[in-house]
């Protein structure tokens, strides 16, 4: 068994009086994709920017953070000569095209100018932009400059790949086309590091998750095993509380009940006791499903709203 | 854990801060015509205005023609005015608009390195803005051959208010502050430094408060060595440059440090 990519014990990062990160611990095993889930505001980006040194955790209480054996507050020149990293901001240089873009990043990690092109034909390949080399960075849709920024993250061969909310904000096509990729990337042997929160980016690429809210992590594990441990596997979610009072006095005891937005869910084990349920109800006024990560996040996060969101 | 062999070859200093100067560069020549060309317009209509128009009036200046005077001048507030902009509203956009410190901080690059990087490209323009004026000036005759020398010191000028300018730049929040700079400090440094008229007949405090303007001790070096004329003087100038660069470069990057590494 090798030595974990990341290794993060008792990680802390204040600004302010805010406390962004908590006491957050976590490994990142070789070769596997692990997911950062949370709300706006969970310390989610804060986490990412400390592990590649673009922000400092605090001195105190003392904590650890590894990469690849390194700490990035004393050496995160190695740690991003190792790595790619996929800015939650798309940063193209809106001065220069596509491929001069990636020729100016390979000049960054000191590779050889004709090996440099090569590898931009790659990569734009690898990522489907091959008729792209000499864009206006202004002309790319924004899936196309999502693209560009995994390809330059690509181009000294990383072998942890870091992304920030990858596919916020993108096309249902895209974001297939760049978990395809991340997939490929994976079964190749690279570690993957994403923050997400989109609950079925995280079910679909992950491999283990850690679920975060204000600083602190408060689950972790593989996808499937948190939804089969902590959550019950149906939902019934009826329209609205008023639909919903017409049947709550006479509920079965084994049901959970969540009243937190406008939908009311009831939560059980047994699809047939839900189904009984649902039948003195009106067609469309109800929706039984099975129930998913979204369910798992809302139920440890909470279904309001914080400040920061 | 052994650190892996592998990391130890991250880029060296040197191929770091070039790989920054490289970015500047490409980005400076993809329009070459709209930013090569003014340099050498510039000095043109300048030596024009003053040739045609204020020469008849005032011929000598500090015991050499006024022509030659102000051509020994110019070169050097060219090389100021030029890295100035470029390490304060360039430096300023590219910190807070365009976000490209945030792009190349995910590469194996440090803030030092990018600081740096970005010095050495301001005094490379000091050194061709200078260069534009000079090359315009030996073209009509206003100044010997020997000043074709002259733009290096162009360059250390350009290196110099690049960290005067970066020190500035690490305070302002709002990009509209840059305009105190420039009225406040570069305009009356332009007029008494000894650019447009010599400094020994202003009054004693002025002459005083002239030697610790940057610029004088950028204007000096380059006149002579134009004209030829070295005093031990310029030794006190050169010194002077590289304490004015280094006081300013390093707790500009250190406090820049601070808003990019957050």
């Amino acid at each position: 068994m090798s030595e974990p990519v990341i290794i993060a014990e008792r990680v802390n990062k204040c600004y302010g009086p805010v406390r962004a990160v908590k006491d957050l611990s976590f490994t990142v095993p070789k070769s596997v994709c692990f997911g950062m889930l949370g709300p706006n505001g969970a310390g989610k980006s804060t986490m990412m920017r400390m592990i590649y040194g673009a922000s400092e955790r605090d001195c105190l209480p003392t904590g650890k953070l590894t990469v690849f054996g390194f700490d990035p507050q004393v050496n995160p020149l190695a740690i991003k000569f190792l790595s790619g990293v996929v800015p939650q901001e798309n940063n193209l240089d809106e001065e220069l095209n596509v491929e001069q873009n990636l020729y100016i990043f390979c000049r960054f990690y000191n590779i050889p100018s004709k090996q440099a092109l090569g590898r931009i034909d790659e990569l734009l390949h690898f990522m489907e932009l091959s008729d792209k080399h000499k864009a206006r960075i202004k002309e790319l849709s924004g899936g196309m400059k999502r693209r560009l920024i995994i390809a330059r993250a690509l181009l000294n061969n990383p072998r942890l790949l870091i992304l920030d909310e990858p596919t916020t904000g993108l096309d249902p096509q895209v974001r297939h086309l760049i978990w395809d990729k991340l997939r490929e990337l994976k079964r190749k042997g690279m570690t993957i590091l994403l923050t997400t929160h989109y609950m079925e980016e995280a079910f679909q690429i992950c491999d283990r998750i850690i679920i975060m809210d204000k600083g602190e992590k408060h689950l972790e594990g593989n996808p499937h095993e948190l939804i089969r441990e902590h959550i019950e596997p149906f939902v019934l979610e009826v329209n609205t509380p008023e639909i919903f009072s017409r049947i709550s006095q006479s509920l079965p005891p084994e049901l959970r009940i969540d009243q937190g937005g406008t939908v009311v869910r009831i939560f059980g084990k047994d699809q047939e006791i839900l189904h009984n349920v649902s039948s003195r109800l009106n067609p469309g006024e109800y929706f039984l499903r099975q129930s998913n990560l979204e369910d798992l996040f809302l139920k440890i996060t909470g279904s309001t709203l914080n400040a920061a969101q | 854990m052994q650190p892996n062999k592998a990391a130890i070859l991250y880029p060296p200093f040197t191929k770091r801060i070039s790989s920054v100067w490289y970015r500047h560069y490409r980005v400076y020549t993809k329009n070459l015509i709209s930013n090569g060309l003014p340099p050498f317009l510039e000095p043109l209509i300048f030596l024009a205005g003053i040739g045609l128009g204020m020469s008849r009036y005032i011929s000598e200046m500090g015991g050499i023609p006024y022509v030659t005077f102000l051509a020994t001048g110019l070169p050097i507030t060219a090389a100021m005015f030029t890295s100035a902009f470029e390490c304060s509203y360039g430096t300023f956009i590219r910190l807070e608009f365009d976000r490209v410190y945030d792009g190349m901080i995910s590469a194996p690059l440090g803030v030092g390195d990018i600081m740096t990087g970005e010095i050495i490209w301001a005094g490379t323009k000091g050194l061709f803005f200078s260069f534009a004026v000079i090359l315009v000036e030996a073209a009509f005759g206003l100044i010997p051959l020997q000043g074709l020398v002259a733009p290096v010191i162009g360059f250390l000028t350009g290196l110099m208010f690049a960290s005067i300018s970066l020190l500035i730049t690490s305070f302002v929040t709002n990009i509209n502050h840059f305009n105190f700079y420039f009225t406040g400090f570069l305009s009356p440094m332009f007029f008494f430094s000894g650019v447009i008229f010599p400094l020994e007949n202003l009054p004693p405090v002025l002459r005083i408060a002239a030697e610790f303007f940057p610029l004088t001790h950028a204007v000096r070096p380059v006149r002579a060595l134009i004209l030829g004329q070295f005093q031990p003087v310029i030794l006190f100038d050169l010194l002077m440059m590289a304490i004015f660069t280094v006081v300013t470069a390093w707790p500009g990057i250190k406090r820049l440090r601070k808003r990019i590494i957050k």
